[in-house]
């Protein structure tokens, strides 16, 4: 029998070896990153925060933790997400903000 | 060698298409004989050449192979009877498409757990000595009949079994290649090897080589030949 | 070599190459398999570790806040609740809250502004310190540009950098502006006294739960949030996307399992002979299914490899490019940050059998029945 083992069990252990120096690459990225994320709780502590700011676009939102008891679309399975962060859909290419610190003509003609 | 006590094999046992392909039969096969099975299609010979190769076991009687009754085993227990007596050329080769020819000659040895290089030595010389040395490392699709044939042979030979069992070895080749078989034969009966084969091909079994032909007819023994 | 590894090995060659004969089939096969383990490990892996990081980070959060709720809905506090907390034994300090939203609309992003709770970090009058996220989709280019905020036509608000926060806490102060007392109160044009809620801090954290049910005897219309509600939050919410995640691969796993099975199951004709034959010729009930064991073994388990490996790479060096917006969530700001990397072993034990088994048994299973066979079929 043509020895295709040889080859595909290298492969196997190729594999096998990877994943173990991806779980030697996390222990030893641990340190850095457990000294960082004690720079970012100093930084929760002093501002005195409670959330991620991880979406930013509404109240219930951005606070997940401080929403209001009865504000609607909230993170539920029956909301399916926040809106309108973190949709399955893409965020609009336009209507997002004017661009510039500009005024409208009849601001101009004030 | 091998010895039958009254087997009867039947198929679909005990529904309404229940066939009986063996109706009693006693048999011995010699040691180092040649025996051949003749008779029409559908007279039993397949059968019975699967049931003495522990290949299918008895509805009811005994079979014996070197004295062990083989009849009543299990089928892990018969497996492995099977693969230290016989070998087996099947009527159409069965040689498994998209392997190589030494690859084919090699399965039977591949659940063993034996040394691969000893194995794959004795198999390049089996194919050397049928001829088939250039033709190691072609697949078997791209044989002619006889080159399957004899790769069918190296196959069955790769565990040296003392037993070959040959069924219509003969039934897809011309007359020359059909004498060229019975060669080969000769050769492994040289070796000290039994042979038990089917054929209908008178060719075979009026060859000087045969030392016995057993007539078959709806599934019992007809009147002995010489 | 032990003969049982023999075997193993010269079953495992025959698997392979009986695969080697559907080469492209095989292969297309293993790498749409990699690919569903790869989305799976991909979501278990961003999503631990984020939840990871919310729960060290947010773990200095105030172990209470106090909101005053009205008709249902948060609003501002008044001071004088502060003296009625702190007179609560138990409480350590009492600090009112100033923060709010601000929708920027030049760049159509909300800010969050926002006084520090610690007095030295307090910028000075018409400075702020910025979050990681604000110079960058403003477009400030040099560290003293001021900001300008625009609350309506003609209104200008001037903010000079105080500093920026750190590009490493970005995940909790992207879109942070920080700034004084006074200048927050005139920006939102907020009365004196009153907060946007309240900061408790408690001594022992075994009394959080007598402070909670004390203060809401005193304010039975306020809300109190404790940290550990904040933290739990943070893990529902990154579970529930993770969820998300796998509840769909998990429907292409299930997928990718019944075609394995009707693949199997409907061995071919072919097939059944090729294992007639093996039979035939002195193969094992048992070397059969173990030839096949290692065929489903070997794909399942190089899959696992392939997709766990690169799912890996995936979101710790590409920042889980692929689909970082259903697991984070997108926004006009958000955050640059670089996750921690972090294997759960759990997860990953957990990701092996509920990929290779099913796979591997789907496998074996419908095999059964041909390995089982006569082996004189083939003879008929």
């Amino acid at each position: 029998m043509t020895r295709r083992s040889p080859l595909v069990f290298g492969l196997i252990g190729a594999g096998c070896a990877l994943l173990a120096l991806e779980a030697m690459h996390s222990k030893l990225m641990t340190p850095a990153g457990a000294a960082r994320m004690a720079r970012s709780a100093e930084l929760v502590r002093r501002a005195g925060l409670t959330d991620l700011a991880l979406f930013t676009e509404a109240r219930f939102a951005r606070n997940p933790a401080l929403a209001d008891l009865h504000t609607a679309f909230q993170d539920s399975p029956l909301s399916f997400e926040h809106f309108p962060s973190g949709t399955f859909a893409p965020r609009p290419a336009a209507g997002f903000g004017q661009g510039t610190l500009r005024f409208g003509t009849e601001e101009d003609a004030r | 060698m091998i010895s039958l006590h009254a087997v009867r094999k039947l198929y679909n046992e005990g529904r309404p298409s229940e066939v009986t392909a063996l109706g009693g039969i006693d048999l011995e096969i010699a040691r180092d004989a040649l025996t051949v099975f003749r008779g029409p299609s559908g007279s039993g010979k397949t059968t019975l050449l699967s049931v003495i190769s522990c290949m299918a076991r008895p509805s009811s009687g005994r079979v014996f192979v070197d004295g062990r009754n083989v009849s009543g085993l299990p089928e892990s227990f018969l497996t492995q009877e099977r693969r230290r007596t016989f070998g087996f050329v099947f009527q159409r080769f069965n040689l498994i498409r998209g392997l190589t020819v030494l690859e084919n000659v090699l399965l039977p040895a591949a659940p063993l757990g034996r040394a691969p290089r000893d194995d794959a030595e004795r198999a390049t010389a089996r194919l050397e000595a049928l001829g088939l040395g250039p033709k190691a490392h072609v697949l078997v699709e791209q044989l002619s009949g006889g080159e399957a044939q004899r790769t069918a042979i190296a196959r069955a030979l790769i565990n040296d079994p003392p037993v070959l069992i040959a069924d219509e070895p003969t039934a897809n080749l011309d007359t020359e290649l059909a004498m060229r078989f019975l060669d080969i034969v000769a050769g492994l009966r040289a070796e000290g090897r039994t042979v038990v084969m089917t054929s209908h091909d008178p060719r075979i079994w009026q060859a000087a080589l045969v030392d016995r032909v057993v007539a078959l007819r709806d599934g019992r023994l007809d009147e002995e030949q010489p | 070599m032990t003969p049982w590894v023999r075997r193993q090995q010269a079953l495992a060659d025959y698997t392979l190459a009986a695969m080697a004969r559907r080469r492209v089939k095989n292969i297309g096969l293993l790498l749409i398999y990699a690919l569903v383990i790869f989305v799976i490990a991909s979501a278990t892996l961003f999503s631990t570790a984020l939840r990871h990081e919310a729960e060290i980070v947010l773990a200095e959060a105030p172990e209470l806040i106090v909101q005053n709720l009205v008709m249902g809905r948060h609003d501002m506090i008044s001071a004088e609740i502060i003296e009625e907390l702190e007179a609560i034994r138990g409480v350590g300090g009492v600090t009112g809250r100033l923060w709010g939203y601000f929708y920027d609309r030049v760049n159509g992003a909300n800010y969050t502004l926002m006084v520090p709770l610690d007095p030295k970090m307090v910028p000075p009058a018409g400075q702020a310190l910025f979050g990681e996220a604000l110079p960058r989709t403003r477009g400030l280019g040099w560290d003293t540009a001021p900001l300008f905020l625009s609350r309506y036509p003609g209104d200008l608000f001037r903010l000079d950098p105080a500093g920026r926060l750190s590009h490493e806490s970005a995940l909790v102060s992207a879109d942070l502006i920080l700034l004084g007392e006074e200048d927050f109160r005139a920006f939102f044009d907020l009365p004196p006294a009153v907060y946007t809620d309240i900061a408790v801090s408690i001594r022992n954290s075994r009394e959080i739960d007598t402070i909670v049910a004390k203060a809401g005897k005193l304010l039975p219309n306020a809300r109190l949030v404790t940290r550990d509600e904040i933290s739990r939050t943070y893990q529902k919410l990154f579970y529930w996307r993770e969820g998300i995640m796998v509840a769909m691969a998990g429907a292409s796993v299930l997928a990718f399992a019944i075609f394995a099975a009707e693949k199997a199951s409907g061995l071919s004709a072919e097939e059944t002979r090729e294992i007639g034959i093996l039979k035939a010729i002195g193969w094992d009930t048992r070397d059969v299914i173990a030839m096949k064991l290692w065929e489903g073994g070997l794909i399942s388990l190089g899959a696992f490899l392939f997709g766990t490996g690169l799912a890996y790479l995936h979101v710790f060096a590409f920042d889980a490019a692929l689909f970082a917006s259903v697991l984070k969530g997108w926004s006009v700001i958000y955050p640059d940050f670089r996750l921690t990397p972090m294997i759960d072993g759990v997860q990953l034990t957990a990701l092996f059998f509920l990929t290779v088994l099913p796979y591997t048994a789907a496998t074996i299973v419908p095999i059964w029945r041909a390995a089982t066979a006569d082996p004189d079929q083939v003879m008929r």
